[in-house]
Protein backbone atom coordinates (compact mmCIF):
# COMPACT_ATOMS: atom_id res chain seq x y z
CA UNK A 1 0.00 0.00 0.00
CA UNK A 2 1.41 3.39 -0.91
CA UNK A 3 2.49 5.68 1.87
CA UNK A 4 1.07 9.19 2.36
CA UNK A 5 3.92 10.75 0.38
CA UNK A 6 3.21 8.42 -2.52
CA UNK A 7 -0.30 9.83 -2.76
CA UNK A 8 0.97 13.38 -3.06
CA UNK A 9 3.34 12.85 -5.95
CA UNK A 10 2.96 15.43 -8.70
CA UNK A 11 1.53 14.47 -12.07
CA UNK A 12 4.91 15.12 -13.62
CA UNK A 13 6.67 12.75 -11.20
CA UNK A 14 4.06 10.06 -11.76
CA UNK A 15 4.57 10.45 -15.49
CA UNK A 16 8.33 10.04 -15.09
CA UNK A 17 7.72 6.85 -13.11
CA UNK A 18 5.26 5.64 -15.72
CA UNK A 19 8.00 6.14 -18.30
CA UNK A 20 10.04 3.66 -16.26
CA UNK A 21 7.07 1.26 -16.51
CA UNK A 22 5.98 1.72 -12.91
CA UNK A 23 2.44 0.33 -13.13
CA UNK A 24 1.42 1.73 -9.75
CA UNK A 25 2.34 5.25 -10.86
CA UNK A 26 0.39 4.74 -14.08
CA UNK A 27 -2.66 3.53 -12.14
CA UNK A 28 -2.47 6.61 -9.94
CA UNK A 29 -2.40 8.88 -12.97
CA UNK A 30 -5.40 7.05 -14.41
CA UNK A 31 -7.34 7.42 -11.16
CA UNK A 32 -6.45 11.09 -10.96
CA UNK A 33 -7.36 11.88 -14.53
CA UNK A 34 -10.12 9.42 -15.42
CA UNK A 35 -13.15 11.69 -14.71
CA UNK A 36 -11.64 14.73 -16.42
CA UNK A 37 -10.34 12.78 -19.41
CA UNK A 38 -13.62 10.95 -19.85
CA UNK A 39 -15.68 14.15 -19.57
CA UNK A 40 -13.43 16.06 -21.96
CA UNK A 41 -13.48 13.31 -24.60
CA UNK A 42 -17.23 12.80 -24.20
CA UNK A 43 -17.82 16.53 -24.53
CA UNK A 44 -15.65 16.95 -27.62
CA UNK A 45 -17.10 13.90 -29.35
CA UNK A 46 -20.66 14.36 -28.03
CA UNK A 47 -20.90 10.64 -27.53
CA UNK A 48 -20.41 8.59 -24.38
CA UNK A 49 -19.26 5.34 -25.98
CA UNK A 50 -16.75 7.12 -28.21
CA UNK A 51 -15.61 9.28 -25.30
CA UNK A 52 -15.00 6.16 -23.23
CA UNK A 53 -12.99 4.45 -25.98
CA UNK A 54 -10.95 7.50 -26.89
CA UNK A 55 -10.19 8.39 -23.26
CA UNK A 56 -8.98 4.82 -22.64
CA UNK A 57 -6.88 5.00 -25.79
CA UNK A 58 -5.35 8.24 -24.46
CA UNK A 59 -4.28 6.40 -21.29
CA UNK A 60 -2.76 3.61 -23.36
CA UNK A 61 -0.82 6.20 -25.38
CA UNK A 62 0.27 7.79 -22.13
CA UNK A 63 1.66 4.46 -20.92
CA UNK A 64 3.44 3.88 -24.22
CA UNK A 65 4.89 7.35 -24.66
CA UNK A 66 5.39 8.71 -21.13
CA UNK A 67 9.14 8.80 -21.87
CA UNK A 68 8.47 11.56 -24.39
CA UNK A 69 7.18 13.95 -21.72
CA UNK A 70 10.05 16.40 -21.30
CA UNK A 71 8.58 18.47 -18.46
CA UNK A 72 8.59 21.72 -20.41
CA UNK A 73 4.79 21.98 -20.17
CA UNK A 74 2.47 20.90 -17.37
CA UNK A 75 1.61 17.22 -17.53
CA UNK A 76 -2.10 18.03 -18.05
CA UNK A 77 -1.32 20.18 -21.10
CA UNK A 78 0.86 17.47 -22.63
CA UNK A 79 -1.66 14.72 -21.90
CA UNK A 80 -4.66 16.68 -23.19
CA UNK A 81 -2.76 17.29 -26.39
CA UNK A 82 -2.66 13.50 -26.86
CA UNK A 83 -6.36 13.26 -26.02
CA UNK A 84 -7.45 16.08 -28.33
CA UNK A 85 -5.39 14.66 -31.20
CA UNK A 86 -7.08 11.30 -30.68
CA UNK A 87 -10.48 13.01 -30.71
CA UNK A 88 -9.56 14.79 -33.96
CA UNK A 89 -8.44 11.48 -35.52
CA UNK A 90 -11.64 9.85 -34.34
CA UNK A 91 -13.78 12.63 -35.83
CA UNK A 92 -11.85 12.43 -39.10
CA UNK A 93 -12.37 8.67 -39.36
CA UNK A 94 -16.00 9.11 -38.41
CA UNK A 95 -16.46 11.72 -41.12
CA UNK A 96 -14.87 9.43 -43.68
CA UNK A 97 -17.08 6.58 -42.51
CA UNK A 98 -20.27 8.66 -42.62
CA UNK A 99 -19.32 10.04 -46.03
CA UNK A 100 -18.49 6.70 -47.59
CA UNK A 101 -20.94 4.44 -45.78
CA UNK A 102 -24.06 6.62 -45.51
CA UNK A 103 -26.21 4.43 -43.29
CA UNK A 104 -27.42 7.29 -41.12
CA UNK A 105 -30.13 9.85 -41.77
CA UNK A 106 -30.24 11.34 -45.24
CA UNK A 107 -29.66 14.83 -43.82
CA UNK A 108 -26.49 13.84 -41.96
CA UNK A 109 -23.85 16.39 -42.75
CA UNK A 110 -20.39 15.21 -41.79
CA UNK A 111 -19.08 18.76 -41.99
CA UNK A 112 -21.49 19.96 -39.33
CA UNK A 113 -19.17 19.76 -36.34
CA UNK A 114 -21.43 20.17 -33.36
CA UNK A 115 -24.43 17.93 -33.15
CA UNK A 116 -24.10 14.20 -32.91
CA UNK A 117 -27.48 12.48 -32.44
CA UNK A 118 -25.82 9.66 -30.53
CA UNK A 119 -25.46 11.98 -27.56
CA UNK A 120 -29.24 12.33 -27.25
CA UNK A 121 -29.73 8.69 -26.39
CA UNK A 122 -29.06 7.82 -22.78
CA UNK A 123 -26.04 5.55 -22.52
CA UNK A 124 -25.65 2.93 -19.81
CA UNK A 125 -23.65 5.46 -17.80
CA UNK A 126 -26.75 7.62 -17.51
CA UNK A 127 -28.14 5.07 -15.08
CA UNK A 128 -26.12 7.14 -12.66
CA UNK A 129 -28.08 10.32 -13.11
CA UNK A 130 -26.37 13.63 -12.72
CA UNK A 131 -28.14 16.75 -11.55
CA UNK A 132 -30.59 18.68 -13.70
CA UNK A 133 -27.98 21.40 -14.07
CA UNK A 134 -25.50 18.86 -15.42
CA UNK A 135 -28.07 17.40 -17.82
CA UNK A 136 -28.88 20.84 -19.22
CA UNK A 137 -25.22 21.72 -19.54
CA UNK A 138 -24.45 18.47 -21.30
CA UNK A 139 -27.28 19.11 -23.73
CA UNK A 140 -26.18 22.70 -24.34
CA UNK A 141 -22.55 21.69 -24.92
CA UNK A 142 -23.60 19.60 -27.93
CA UNK A 143 -24.65 22.82 -29.69
CA UNK A 144 -21.11 24.26 -29.53
CA UNK A 145 -18.32 23.59 -31.99
CA UNK A 146 -15.78 20.93 -30.84
CA UNK A 147 -13.12 23.62 -30.33
CA UNK A 148 -15.47 25.70 -28.19
CA UNK A 149 -16.40 22.63 -26.14
CA UNK A 150 -12.76 21.72 -25.66
CA UNK A 151 -11.84 25.28 -24.63
CA UNK A 152 -14.74 25.54 -22.16
CA UNK A 153 -14.03 22.15 -20.60
CA UNK A 154 -10.29 22.61 -20.29
CA UNK A 155 -10.58 26.08 -18.78
CA UNK A 156 -13.45 25.45 -16.42
CA UNK A 157 -12.87 21.82 -15.51
CA UNK A 158 -9.08 21.78 -15.41
CA UNK A 159 -8.33 25.44 -14.89
CA UNK A 160 -5.97 25.56 -17.86
CA UNK A 161 -4.92 29.06 -18.89
CA UNK A 162 -5.69 30.46 -22.35
CA UNK A 163 -2.06 29.89 -23.27
CA UNK A 164 -2.26 26.23 -22.25
CA UNK A 165 -5.55 25.75 -24.11
CA UNK A 166 -3.89 27.30 -27.17
CA UNK A 167 -1.03 24.83 -26.80
CA UNK A 168 -3.40 21.86 -26.63
CA UNK A 169 -5.54 23.05 -29.54
CA UNK A 170 -2.50 24.08 -31.55
CA UNK A 171 -3.76 27.61 -32.13
CA UNK A 172 -2.89 31.13 -31.00
CA UNK A 173 -3.79 32.37 -27.54
CA UNK A 174 -6.14 34.91 -29.12
CA UNK A 175 -7.98 32.14 -30.98
CA UNK A 176 -8.25 30.11 -27.77
CA UNK A 177 -9.80 33.13 -26.02
CA UNK A 178 -12.26 33.60 -28.88
CA UNK A 179 -13.28 29.92 -28.65
CA UNK A 180 -13.88 30.28 -24.93
CA UNK A 181 -15.72 33.59 -25.21
CA UNK A 182 -18.04 32.39 -27.98
CA UNK A 183 -18.63 29.09 -26.20
CA UNK A 184 -19.58 30.73 -22.91
CA UNK A 185 -21.77 33.38 -24.59
CA UNK A 186 -23.62 30.63 -26.47
CA UNK A 187 -24.00 28.58 -23.30
CA UNK A 188 -25.37 31.62 -21.46
CA UNK A 189 -28.05 31.93 -24.12
CA UNK A 190 -28.82 28.20 -24.29
CA UNK A 191 -29.02 27.74 -20.54
CA UNK A 192 -31.40 30.72 -20.27
CA UNK A 193 -33.64 29.36 -23.04
CA UNK A 194 -33.84 25.92 -21.47
CA UNK B 1 -10.98 51.56 -26.02
CA UNK B 2 -13.32 49.27 -27.96
CA UNK B 3 -15.42 46.76 -25.99
CA UNK B 4 -12.93 44.14 -24.78
CA UNK B 5 -15.33 41.21 -25.20
CA UNK B 6 -12.75 38.42 -25.67
CA UNK B 7 -10.79 39.67 -22.68
CA UNK B 8 -13.66 39.57 -20.20
CA UNK B 9 -13.39 35.87 -19.31
CA UNK B 10 -9.58 35.96 -18.93
CA UNK B 11 -10.13 39.05 -16.76
CA UNK B 12 -12.73 37.28 -14.61
CA UNK B 13 -10.47 34.23 -14.30
CA UNK B 14 -7.58 36.40 -13.15
CA UNK B 15 -5.39 35.61 -16.16
CA UNK B 16 -4.60 39.21 -17.04
CA UNK B 17 -2.08 41.36 -15.33
CA UNK B 18 -0.36 44.70 -15.64
CA UNK B 19 -1.51 47.30 -18.13
CA UNK B 20 -4.16 45.10 -19.76
CA UNK B 21 -5.91 44.38 -16.47
CA UNK B 22 -5.86 48.07 -15.56
CA UNK B 23 -7.29 49.08 -18.92
CA UNK B 24 -10.12 46.49 -18.66
CA UNK B 25 -10.94 47.75 -15.16
CA UNK B 26 -10.98 51.30 -16.50
CA UNK B 27 -13.30 50.30 -19.34
CA UNK B 28 -15.67 48.41 -17.03
CA UNK B 29 -15.97 51.41 -14.74
CA UNK B 30 -17.19 53.49 -17.69
CA UNK B 31 -19.14 51.00 -19.85
CA UNK B 32 -22.45 49.74 -18.45
CA UNK B 33 -22.94 47.25 -21.32
CA UNK B 34 -19.60 45.53 -20.64
CA UNK B 35 -20.30 45.55 -16.89
CA UNK B 36 -23.60 43.78 -17.54
CA UNK B 37 -21.96 41.30 -19.90
CA UNK B 38 -19.18 40.66 -17.42
CA UNK B 39 -21.74 39.92 -14.67
CA UNK B 40 -23.69 37.57 -16.97
CA UNK B 41 -20.51 35.75 -17.98
CA UNK B 42 -19.43 35.38 -14.34
CA UNK B 43 -22.79 33.81 -13.52
CA UNK B 44 -22.54 31.37 -16.45
CA UNK B 45 -18.98 30.42 -15.51
CA UNK B 46 -20.18 29.44 -12.02
CA UNK B 47 -23.10 27.51 -13.49
CA UNK B 48 -20.85 25.66 -15.95
CA UNK B 49 -18.32 24.78 -13.24
CA UNK B 50 -20.93 23.27 -10.97
CA UNK B 51 -22.59 21.53 -13.94
CA UNK B 52 -19.29 19.92 -14.97
CA UNK B 53 -18.70 18.67 -11.44
CA UNK B 54 -22.15 17.07 -11.36
CA UNK B 55 -21.94 15.44 -14.78
CA UNK B 56 -22.78 11.73 -14.67
CA UNK B 57 -19.78 9.44 -14.75
CA UNK B 58 -19.43 5.74 -15.41
CA UNK B 59 -18.47 3.39 -12.55
CA UNK B 60 -14.69 3.67 -12.56
CA UNK B 61 -13.69 0.16 -11.52
CA UNK B 62 -15.12 -1.49 -14.70
CA UNK B 63 -13.65 1.40 -16.70
CA UNK B 64 -10.17 0.71 -15.34
CA UNK B 65 -10.60 -3.07 -15.70
CA UNK B 66 -11.45 -2.55 -19.38
CA UNK B 67 -8.46 -0.24 -19.77
CA UNK B 68 -6.15 -2.87 -18.23
CA UNK B 69 -7.46 -5.50 -20.65
CA UNK B 70 -6.93 -3.18 -23.62
CA UNK B 71 -3.42 -2.29 -22.47
CA UNK B 72 -2.50 -5.95 -21.95
CA UNK B 73 -3.82 -6.81 -25.41
CA UNK B 74 -1.80 -3.97 -26.93
CA UNK B 75 1.39 -5.13 -25.20
CA UNK B 76 0.93 -8.66 -26.53
CA UNK B 77 0.57 -7.46 -30.10
CA UNK B 78 3.80 -7.29 -32.07
CA UNK B 79 4.70 -3.70 -32.64
CA UNK B 80 3.69 -2.79 -36.19
CA UNK B 81 6.64 -1.67 -38.25
CA UNK B 82 6.32 1.95 -39.10
CA UNK B 83 5.74 2.60 -42.81
CA UNK B 84 8.55 5.11 -42.99
CA UNK B 85 11.02 2.61 -41.57
CA UNK B 86 10.06 0.05 -44.21
CA UNK B 87 10.30 2.71 -46.87
CA UNK B 88 13.63 3.88 -45.52
CA UNK B 89 15.18 0.42 -45.92
CA UNK B 90 13.79 -0.22 -49.39
CA UNK B 91 14.35 3.39 -50.39
CA UNK B 92 18.01 3.22 -49.37
CA UNK B 93 18.54 -0.02 -51.27
CA UNK B 94 16.83 1.38 -54.35
CA UNK B 95 18.83 4.61 -54.15
CA UNK B 96 22.12 2.72 -53.77
CA UNK B 97 21.24 0.50 -56.74
CA UNK B 98 20.25 3.46 -58.88
CA UNK B 99 23.45 5.31 -57.95
CA UNK B 100 25.56 2.29 -58.93
CA UNK B 101 23.80 1.98 -62.30
CA UNK B 102 24.17 5.69 -63.06
CA UNK B 103 27.83 5.63 -62.07
CA UNK B 104 28.52 2.60 -64.24
CA UNK B 105 26.76 4.19 -67.19
CA UNK B 106 28.73 7.41 -66.73
CA UNK B 107 32.02 5.54 -66.44
CA UNK B 108 31.39 3.55 -69.61
CA UNK B 109 30.01 6.42 -71.66
CA UNK B 110 32.74 8.91 -70.77
CA UNK B 111 35.86 8.67 -72.81
CA UNK B 112 39.33 9.73 -71.74
CA UNK B 113 38.46 13.34 -72.55
CA UNK B 114 35.68 13.51 -69.93
CA UNK B 115 34.78 17.05 -68.89
CA UNK B 116 34.30 16.47 -65.18
CA UNK B 117 36.99 16.92 -62.61
CA UNK B 118 39.03 13.71 -62.16
CA UNK B 119 39.04 14.25 -58.41
CA UNK B 120 35.25 14.31 -58.31
CA UNK B 121 35.24 11.22 -60.50
CA UNK B 122 37.54 9.47 -58.11
CA UNK B 123 35.50 10.40 -55.07
CA UNK B 124 32.31 9.21 -56.71
CA UNK B 125 33.93 6.04 -57.95
CA UNK B 126 35.58 5.27 -54.63
CA UNK B 127 32.14 5.01 -53.04
CA UNK B 128 31.17 2.08 -55.18
CA UNK B 129 34.42 0.35 -56.04
CA UNK B 130 35.72 -2.79 -54.46
CA UNK B 131 39.22 -2.79 -53.04
CA UNK B 132 40.63 -4.48 -56.17
CA UNK B 133 39.31 -1.59 -58.26
CA UNK B 134 41.18 0.83 -56.05
CA UNK B 135 44.34 -0.33 -57.82
CA UNK B 136 42.99 1.43 -60.90
CA UNK B 137 42.95 4.69 -59.00
CA UNK B 138 46.52 4.17 -57.92
CA UNK B 139 47.42 3.78 -61.56
CA UNK B 140 45.21 6.66 -62.66
CA UNK B 141 48.03 8.51 -64.49
CA UNK B 142 48.30 5.43 -66.69
CA UNK B 143 44.58 4.77 -67.02
CA UNK B 144 43.71 8.29 -68.06
CA UNK B 145 45.88 7.89 -71.12
CA UNK B 146 44.18 4.70 -72.20
CA UNK B 147 41.17 4.23 -74.31
CA UNK B 148 39.36 1.80 -72.04
CA UNK B 149 37.31 0.16 -74.71
CA UNK B 150 40.16 -0.32 -77.16
CA UNK B 151 42.85 -1.24 -74.69
CA UNK B 152 40.89 -3.24 -72.18
CA UNK B 153 43.43 -6.05 -72.20
CA UNK B 154 46.12 -3.60 -71.09
CA UNK B 155 44.33 -3.00 -67.81
CA UNK B 156 44.99 -6.54 -66.75
CA UNK B 157 48.70 -5.87 -67.07
CA UNK B 158 48.90 -2.38 -65.68
CA UNK B 159 51.97 -3.24 -63.63
CA UNK B 160 53.84 -3.87 -66.82
CA UNK B 161 52.90 -0.55 -68.43
CA UNK B 162 55.29 2.28 -67.84
CA UNK B 163 53.76 5.54 -66.57
CA UNK B 164 53.42 8.24 -69.23
CA UNK B 165 56.42 10.47 -69.61
CA UNK B 166 56.06 14.08 -68.66
CA UNK B 167 56.91 16.70 -71.34
CA UNK B 168 60.05 17.66 -69.48
CA UNK B 169 61.28 14.08 -69.44
CA UNK B 170 60.44 13.57 -73.14
CA UNK B 171 62.29 16.69 -74.12
CA UNK B 172 65.35 15.72 -72.15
Amino acid sequence: MPGPNELELSDEELCRRTAAKDVMAFEQLVERYQPRTYRLATSILSNEADGRDVSQEAFIRLYESAHRFDGRARFSTWFYRILVNLCIDHQRRNKWWKKNVPLGRSDDNPDQPAIDPASEAPGPENLMMGSDNARRLKQALTKLSPSQRAAVMMQLQDDLSSREVAEVLNCSETTARVHLHRGVVRLTKLLKED
Amino acid sequence: MRHPEDQLIPYLRGELDGALRTSIEGHLSECAACRAQSAALAETLTLIKSGIEQMPAPPWEPYRAELRRKLAARREQPRPQRWWRVNLVWGSLAAAGAAAVVLLALTLSRGPSGQESPIMDQIAMADTMSHTDVDLLRDYPVVEHLDLLENYDVIEHLDEVAPPQTNATTQS
